[in-house]
């Protein structure tokens, strides 16, 4: 009898823990700890919500639902996809680049987005960001935030050079460029005219596109068979960028680190370095940047990347993770905003790509970086989703290297990317 | 073999087998998995077994690229300056150390470099290197030199990475140097003294040969080491013209985790390993002809 | 000249070389604890700055708070110190048999382990992050321990030190009965202290500077996360600029208890290759 009692307990037990284990979700986030965390004041309350509070709030409202955030560096986030997937471990949420997207893809490594989903986003976003989530025709995951580029300038240099506006032109940009260096005796630069971002690949390849997009290039033919770095447009695009170097505005040194120390006039950047400027300048911030759009060669043109969120094909938990994603990004709040959209424009300082989004935080992105780039989307080219998107800009980052430090002509440099790019694109398209 | 042989074959057994173990796990698996890979066209996306063969295209592919070329020449460069202008320094600075006062607390501050991450050397000598307000080109200015693009001129590139490989490597060579050093008897010394040789002929003559081994087991083990470098020209080269900073490891890196071709990646790597093979080989004949017989 | 004057000029130089380079070794350091207390517009200001205007201990706080590096010191010590243990077991074993014992196919098995050390890095890093996943090590410190129990340089360095110890001294002990392994505990081990220390240190140092596996391992299971990699995502966050600072603070914090680890033992190791007679590699 006590037997029996103790079996009928252990089953209740069993059954009962069943019934409240949890679906678990796994998000792995490139965001950094302010981001995910939150921005805290000084007794640790939450100013601004972090990932982590609308998880929580999620999971309150859905209590069979259990979310692990997993933090990963942005550097390191496709080697996770990879060695998750390779393990069999994989993460149920990505938030990814899109020029990821297209390995990703081919590889069946992305789920559909379910139909509503796609149709709301079609509606709703941005069109520079719904390409970017587009691959191969089909719409892959939702937009978070869509990042362009601007010309990001220091006033108080450009009026002791004597400049009162932003340059209107690349080639009053090149001008102004080598006018605002200033080179002391012993040979080092006091001061930059012009810098690029180093970080990473896109600080070169991004601004190098917009340029060709402003003369009417392409990178690659509507078919993606071929390159078309070969091209006049192209050419002319990447020798805008190395006059500024033979007339003296700019050297291989040269970084933004001289821009946010104060160093230098001007830099084309992404949205997201607002926070970073912010921090440099201090209180000088407000009197000290000026934002513009990218001077143009022929037509106002700038460049875009996006990030999508979307949900691993092998996740054993597709439709809890859709349904937390619809949650977090396309169910609108009372003020017309998403919860991502909140958390983009609030939090990181991106510019996120809903058309009600947009509109909702007139503070946080009509504000004097961020207006700019909003207001230039309308001029924005995503950059392409081609295969092996990459391994090609590294390709070309490269050879815009080499032509900087005039070891090769534009010209060269650019059909020696071509080459290396066409055998790529043989392999799939 | 005798009874007693044969109980201490038994011990011999017994006692490498936890490593054995090891081995055929952790070294027979990964090998085999990575050889597979390198003749196959693999993202790492899809399952292995899935990828497509593709025989030997994947290394006639890496000698026909520039890149992974070059990025060879930097890596032989690199290993071989790096190993012997390091053991030479190391060298002089041992028997300097090794005769002088406070010897322990020199050996520590040369010890420094060792014991510190990969990360924090990049870091910190990027720094030192920047081209407008790095302390390098700050000191040289105190001699009139002007100042030099270190991590982004194709010339000084690859150079300001050996220097500074060769500093973080110093340390340890002392060290094992020294140890040799004190192993040598005074007599031979005492006895050179007395018939009068110098301290340069005694240099030559007693204390380089007696160093010749310690100083094989350096160059084999810096070389293994030096040419499968990937961390500091990977934190200090990204800015550099690729083909005058790019080393193996850090292009099979690249190959694998960016440019998601895991098949390809893995040939290089074992283009690298046969490449250290012979490395290897060629330092143990280059000792033997100067009187060392193998690891013996 | 005379001797006494030549014997100073000598010495002279002998200490000029000295310092001359040991000014370069220690610059690198002074240039990062000093910058671990300074501003961020103070990095990388113009002339470069050799000392803060006023030194921020607190950023040595706000890197705490920034980080738990509480919690990565523990992972990394249960990982590094787990990981020395395991190599200075098997490679004494192994070291004692390859020097001392002699059984068919010791010298193609010593080669081979030789060989294993040839192998670039990248080869075992898929497959052994397969291999953990199937012995479901995944979300415990033994993916970071298991991979690196066993080491072929550590192997081969024991292998020199025993093969200095007096063979009459393993007869003896064998005509009196004693087993090989009690030869092993007690005769062997004894005997390579130093050589133990060393292996030990440069293992420890190994492993506790490591990145690349940890890196993978902790982007899966971030509670394993280690020092060095909990240290970089201060630096890899987008914005660089404002962490400067924390980030050297925060190498200050991965580099300090090496140089403790180093200073202890440095007694023992300096002793260990002159005892072992390491010159007759």
């Amino acid at each position: 009898m006590k037997r029996c009692i103790l079996t009928i307990l252990l089953v209740a037990l069993l059954v009962s823990s069943m019934a409240f284990a949890k679906t678990k979700l796994t998000f792995a986030v490139h965001w950094s700890d302010y981001q995910v965390e939150g921005i805290k004041d000084k007794e640790g309350n939450v100013v601004t919500k972090g990932l982590r509070q609308y998880v929580e709030e999620y999971m309150a409202s859905n209590p069979d639902i259990e979310i692990e955030i997993q933090m990963v560096p942005f550097g390191e986030y496709l080697t996770r996809i990879l060695v998750g997937r390779l393990a069999g471990a994989a993460s149920d949420i990505y938030v990814l680049y899109s020029l990821w997207g297209v390995q990703l893809v081919e590889s069946g490594v992305l789920d559909k987005v379910p139909k509503e989903v796609a149709t709301a986003i079609k509606n709703d976003f941005v069109e520079a960001a719904v390409g970017g989530a587009t691959i191969n025709g089909e719409i892959r995951g939702i937009p978070t935030e869509v990042a362009n580029y601007a010309l990001v300038y220091n006033k108080k240099i450009l009026k002791a050079g004597g400049y009162d506006e932003p340059p209107k032109t690349w080639d009053e940009l090149i001008d102004m460029a080598s006018k605002l260096t200033i080179k002391k005796e012993d040979g080092t630069v006091q001061q930059y005219g012009y810098v690029y971002d180093t970080s990473s690949n896109s600080g070169t390849v991004h601004p190098y596109l917009a340029r060709l997009y402003s003369l009417g290039g392409q990178l690659f033919s509507n078919d993606n068979k071929k390159c078309l770095l070969d091209s006049k447009e192209a050419i002319q695009a990447l020798d805008a960028e190395i006059e500024i170097f033979r007339r003296g505005g700019t050297d291989s040194a040269a970084t933004h680190g001289d821009f946010q120390n104060g160093r230098a006039a001007m830099v084309i950047l992404a949205p997201w370095w607002e926070s970073s400027l912010k921090i440099a300048f201090g209180d000088q911030y407000e009197e000290t940047i000026g934002v513009a759009p990218i001077p143009p060669m022929k037509d106002p043109k700038s460049v875009s990347y996006t990030w999508f969120v979307g949900v691993d094909a092998l996740s054993k938990n597709k439709k809890e993770a859709w349904k937390f994603l619809e949650w977090f990004c396309i169910e609108p709040l009372p003020n017309g905003a998403t919860r991502m959209g909140e958390f983009l424009a609030n939090n990181i300082g991106a510019i996120p790509s809903r058309k009600a989004d947009l509109d909702a935080f007139p503070d946080k992105l009509n504000d004097l970086y961020t207006s700019v780039y909003v207001q230039e989307l309308a001029n924005t080219v995503p950059e392409p989703n081609v295969a092996q998107g990459e391994e090609i800009k590294n390709i070309i980052w490269r050879e815009i290297i080499e032509a900087r430090h005039q070891r090769k002509t534009p010209e060269k440099a650019l059909s020696d990317a071509k080459r290396q790019i066409d055998e790529i694109l043989s392999e799939f398209y | 073999m005798s009874k007693v042989g044969r109980k201490r074959a038994r011990a011999g057994y017994g006692f490498i087998s936890p490593s054995l173990i090891f081995y055929s796990i952790f070294f027979i698996f990964p090998v085999v998995f990575s050889l597979i890979a390198s003749f196959k066209r693999w993202n790492g996306l899809i399952p292995l077994f899935s990828a497509a063969w593709v025989g030997l295209e994947n290394y006639k592919w890496l000698f026909g690229s520039d890149l992974f070329v070059s990025s060879v020449i930097n890596t032989v460069v690199y290993s071989v300056v790096t190993v012997v202008v390091g053991i030479f320094i190391s060298l002089i600075l041992a028997v300097l150390i090794n005769g002088s006062k406070l010897s322990g607390f020199w050996r520590l501050l040369f010890f420094l470099p060792t014991v510190t991450p990969a990360v924090a050397i990049g870091t910190i000598w990027g720094y030192l290197y920047r081209a407008n307000n790095g302390l390098i080109n700050q000191i040289l200015g105190w001699f009139g030199i002007k100042p030099i693009r270190w991590l982004t001129d194709p010339k000084t590139a690859l150079l300001s990475i050996m220097i500074t490989a060769i500093w973080a490597g110093i340390g340890m060579q002392i060290l094992i140097i020294t140890a040799s050093l004190q192993n040598i008897p005074q007599d031979y010394y005492d006895a050179a003294k007395i018939d009068g040789a110098g301290s340069f002929r005694i240099f030559w003559s007693i204390t380089l040969p007696l160093l010749r081994p310690i100083l094989l087991f350096l160059t084999a083990t810096g070389m293994i080491g030096a040419w499968q470098v990937f961390d500091l020209p990977y934190i200090m080269g990204t800015n550099a013209p690729a083909k005058s900073i790019m080393t193996v490891s850090w292009y099979v890196y690249e190959t694998a985790f960016q440019s998601l071709r895991m098949g390809r990646a893995s040939a290089g790597a074992f283009i690298l390993f046969c490449i250290i093979f012979v490395a290897n080989i060629l330092v143990l004949r280059a000792f033997k002809k100067g009187g060392i017989e193998g690891y013996e | 000249m005379n001797s006494k004057s030549k014997r100073f000029i000598k010495e002279f130089f002998r200490y000029l070389i000295i310092i001359f380079a040991a000014f370069w070794m220690v610059l690198p350091f002074f240039w990062m604890v000093s910058a671990s207390l300074m501003t961020p517009q103070e990095i990388t200001s113009i002339p470069p700055k050799w000392i803060p205007e006023k030194p921020q201990w607190h950023n040595y706080i706000d890197v705490l708070e920034r980080v738990p590096i509480g919690k990565y010191y523990l992972n990394s010590l249960l990982v590094a110190g787990t990981a020395t243990l395991g190599v200075i077991l098997t490679s004494s074993l192994a070291g004692y048999a390859f020097a001392k014992l002699n059984f068919p196919g010791k010298k193609p098995v010593f080669q081979f382990i030789l060989v294993t050390m040839m192998f670039p890095v990248f080869i075992f890093l898929i497959p052994n992050f397969f291999l953990m996943k199937t012995f479901g090590m995944l979300t415990n410190h033994l993916s970071l321990i298991v991979p690196f129990l066993v080491s072929g340089y550590g192997i081969f360095l024991l292998r020199q030190f025993i093969m200095s110890i007096p063979d009459e001294l393993l007869d003896s002990a064998r005509i009196d009965g004693a087993s090989e392994f009690k030869i092993y505990r007690s005769i062997i081990l004894p005997n390579i202290k130093p050589g133990l220390s060393a292996l030990a240190i440069t293992t420890f140092i190994g492993q506790w500077n490591n990145f690349l596996w940890p890196m993978i391992i902790s982007s899966f299971s971030p509670n394993l996360m280690t020092v060095p990699v909990g240290i970089q995502r201060l630096s890899l966050a987008f914005a660089s600029a404002e962490t400067q600072h924390l980030v050297l603070a925060g190498l200050v914090y991965q580099v300090v208890p090496m140089l403790i680890v180093f200073v202890y033992f440095q007694k023992n190791f300096i002793k260990g290759f002159v005892v072992s007679g390491f010159g007759n590699v």
